[in-house]
């Protein structure tokens, strides 16, 4: 399936603000970079014709992308507009009092995350109100990337959050998607150039089935795990466990359409599956 | 004058007591409709409603090539669209023959394009647009018979080898019986009466049993209790018919031919679901047609054929081949609509409406036959020979079922 065949939610471009981080900047240390998260209950639609009742960051599943370079100071502004407590718990380095597990946030109340943002890698974030596995499934995480002190070389950047969604209650997830329509890129895939590396800063946020895994067609990339150190691994596929997360690099050696998803078939039958258009 | 007077009064009075008796109907409906305009408010002084289930009923599935059909129902008040279908856990596209959102018992049936394997087991899932997911195994996927030459035929020989061919040769006992003694004649009476009982209850709790997989706004005991009484009460306005003919207080009890009759009719409703039920598990691909299941049905069912030639041996008059002939297919005739009934039909509703009906039928003809029994039987309902015969009934039914 592929095109205007595919049974996907949304509208061409709907997701570019989740697909598409915002630049990096250079490095700057002591900069304060501010972010405003709101949490509200939103009934959105995660596959065609089908909606469910979510808990989001900003109104969407996953969350926006935040983003830093390595020594600038994090503030997040946090309003719990939704009608349970919550909270954001980010993966990373930060104090005691900054994790997001201690200081739940009550509906209708505020808080401030500021912490200097650090190590640089592909890190996310997520809610650690009680009980977990509901907050998460729910909806509530989205990714978070830390940019090293010296620039990654330029490449064609994307984000992808991993995730699934049980919209009938029975501890299963009925659809997996990226970054929350099935089969969206499938419908719409993703144009990227042959002559420019492209970059995939990927998470790992799937509830209920926690192993999840992307695979690539046609083509090899460098892997590296967390992104915070220079190893990588050279593959077609890599396997992640929930809260897990890496940044991809693809330098396509052909034009024309490759399929990616997740090398567990039946993640990729009930949504998680799109199209590389490499194009010159 | 005053007569006059006295009888237009009387109209009047009754005219207005015909007013007053719409009375209590007038006040319901004004009290309906006065809850109906609170909406939900006062209901909501105890407590929200929890939400509608938002599931489908999957009512039928059907293999073709290439294509697997679902029939699905909405069983529940509010509307229900379908959002996505899934086979074996894998969303496929699908299209909707009829409406993809469906008002309350409302029906649509999903066409999806499938190479699906066969004598393979497979499951298929409908998702509401509130993501809720309804889904059904299929133990083995088998192509479904369509409406052809060649399936209608063989239903029909189905329905003709379990229905009329055992009817038939249980018939042929009635030379036999028409020699007997008047006590083993009574006993075996008896035992038309004893299988008979024996048809009943298994009808009966067949039609409990389907009427449980119904969307429960369709199914209920009622609904068995309707069919049931339908066609006893039926099978008793026919039998007056036959046995009275204006004699409304009919002390005199159905014999011979009239009674034979009637049992044939009783046996015919009982065959009529009988093929249903085996029309729709071979339709369905629940069940496999083996020469022993066959085979079975028929041993089953010559006693039948002999339950029709017990009262038929009272028959003053002699007994022509033709109307054996037509005996042997009111009885089992029935089996071959059934069969086709069920073998192209969605026919879940029907089932429990015949089932019920035959359970009623049988009943009803059981009443008749005790009737007969009392009056003509040497030494009455209580003779050694009709306990033993009704008992035996019941044993022969129940051993020959173990052959199916």
């Amino acid at each position: 399936m592929v095109g205007a065949e595919v049974p996907a939610p949304g509208s061409p471009n709907q997701l570019d603000g989740l697909l598409f981080p915002p630049p990096a900047l250079p490095h700057e240390p002591g900069r304060v970079r501010e972010y405003t998260l709101t949490a509200y209950d939103r009934d959105i639609e995660v596959a065609k014709g089908v909606t469910f009742p979510a808990w989001t960051y900003n109104g969407t599943v996953p969350g926006p992308v935040i983003r830093a370079t390595e020594g600038d100071l994090l503030r997040v502004h946090f309003k719990n507009a939704g009608s349970h407590a919550h909270t954001i718990h980010f993966h990373g380095i930060h104090p005691a009092d900054m994790d997001g597990v201690f200081e739940v946030v009550e509906r209708n109340e505020t808080f401030t995350y500021e912490f200097p943002a650090r190590p640089y890698g592909m890190h996310l974030y997520h809610c650690h109100s009680t009980p977990l596995k509901k907050h998460i499934h729910k909806g509530l995480y989205g990714a978070f990337i830390i940019d090293p002190p010296t620039p990654r070389k330029p490449a064609q950047e994307l984000v992808m959050v991993m995730n699934g969604f049980d919209t009938d209650g029975d501890g299963e997830n009925n659809f997996y998607t990226v970054n929350g329509l099935a089969f969206y890129f499938a419908k719409y895939p993703i144009t990227v150039k042959r002559s420019q590396t492209v970059r995939i800063y990927l998470a790992n946020l799937t509830e209920f089935d926690l192993i999840n895994s992307l695979h690539l067609h046609g083509e090899f990339f460098r892997y590296y795990p967390t992104g915070s150190t220079d190893f990588y691994e050279y593959t077609d596929t890599v396997m992640l466990t929930q809260g897990q997360r890496g940044i991809v690099e693809i330098d396509f050696h052909n034009k024309g359409l490759f399929m990616f998803h997740a090398h567990q078939s039946e993640f990729t039958e009930l949504g998680w599956m799109g199209f590389f258009d490499v194009v010159d | 004058m005053a007569s006059r007077s006295v009888a237009t009064g009387r109209r009047d009075l009754l005219g207005r007591w015909r007013v007053l008796a719409l009375l209590p109907i007038l006040l319901l409906a004004g009290t309906v409709s006065l809850f109906a305009a609170t909406g939900s408010s006062l209901v909501g002084l105890i407590g929200a409603s929890p939400p509608q289930p938002d599931e489908f009923d999957i009512r039928r599935v059907e293999f073709k090539a290439g294509e697997i059909r679902i029939r699905v129902t909405n069983p529940q008040r509010d509307e229900l669209t379908i959002a996505s279908v899934t086979v074996d856990e894998a969303i496929v596209p699908f299209e909707v023959d009829g409406p993809a959102t469906l008002k309350r018992l409302r029906s649509s049936t999903i066409v999806v394009r499938y190479d699906w394997v066969e004598d393979d087991p497979i499951s298929v899932g409908v998702t509401s647009s509130t993501g809720i997911e309804t889904s059904q195994e299929i133990a083995a996927a088998v192509e479904t018979p369509g409406v052809s030459g060649g399936s209608i035929l063989g239903y029909g020989v189905i329905g003709f080898l379990v229905g009329v061919v055992p009817v038939a040769f249980g018939l042929l006992w009635l030379p036999s019986l028409r020699r007997a003694a008047p006590n083993w004649l009574a006993a075996f009476m008896a035992l038309t009466g004893g299988l008979l009982t024996f048809l009943a209850v298994e009808a009966f709790s067949e039609a409990l049993e389907l009427q449980a997989g119904l969307p429960s706004p369709l199914g209920g005991a009622g609904l068995v209790l309707l069919g049931f009484a339908l066609s006893y009460l039926t099978l008793t306005a026919i039998s007056h018919g036959l046995a009275g003919r204006g004699d409304a207080s009919r002390t005199r009890a159905l014999g011979g031919l009239a009674l034979a009759t009637l049992v044939a009719i009783g046996i015919g409703f009982h065959n009529f679901g009988e093929g249903l039920a085996i029309g729709s598990s071979f339709a369905l691909g629940e069940l496999a047609l083996g020469t022993f299941f066959i085979v079975g049905f028929m041993i089953h069912n010559v006693t039948e054929g002999l339950g029709i030639a017990a009262p038929a041996a009272e028959e003053k008059r002699s007994v022509g081949i033709w109307v054996l002939a037509a005996l042997a297919l009111v009885a089992g005739a029935p089996a071959i609509l059934g069969a086709w009934l069920g073998g192209f039909l969605t026919s879940d509703l029907l089932g429990v409406i015949f089932f019920a009906a035959a359970a009623g039928a049988a009943a009803e003809v059981v009443v008749e036959v005790g009737r007969f029994v009392a009056g003509r039987a040497p030494g009455g309902l209580s003779s050694p020979h009709v306990l033993g015969g009704f008992l035996a009934g019941i044993v022969v039914m129940y051993v020959t079922g173990l052959l199916v």
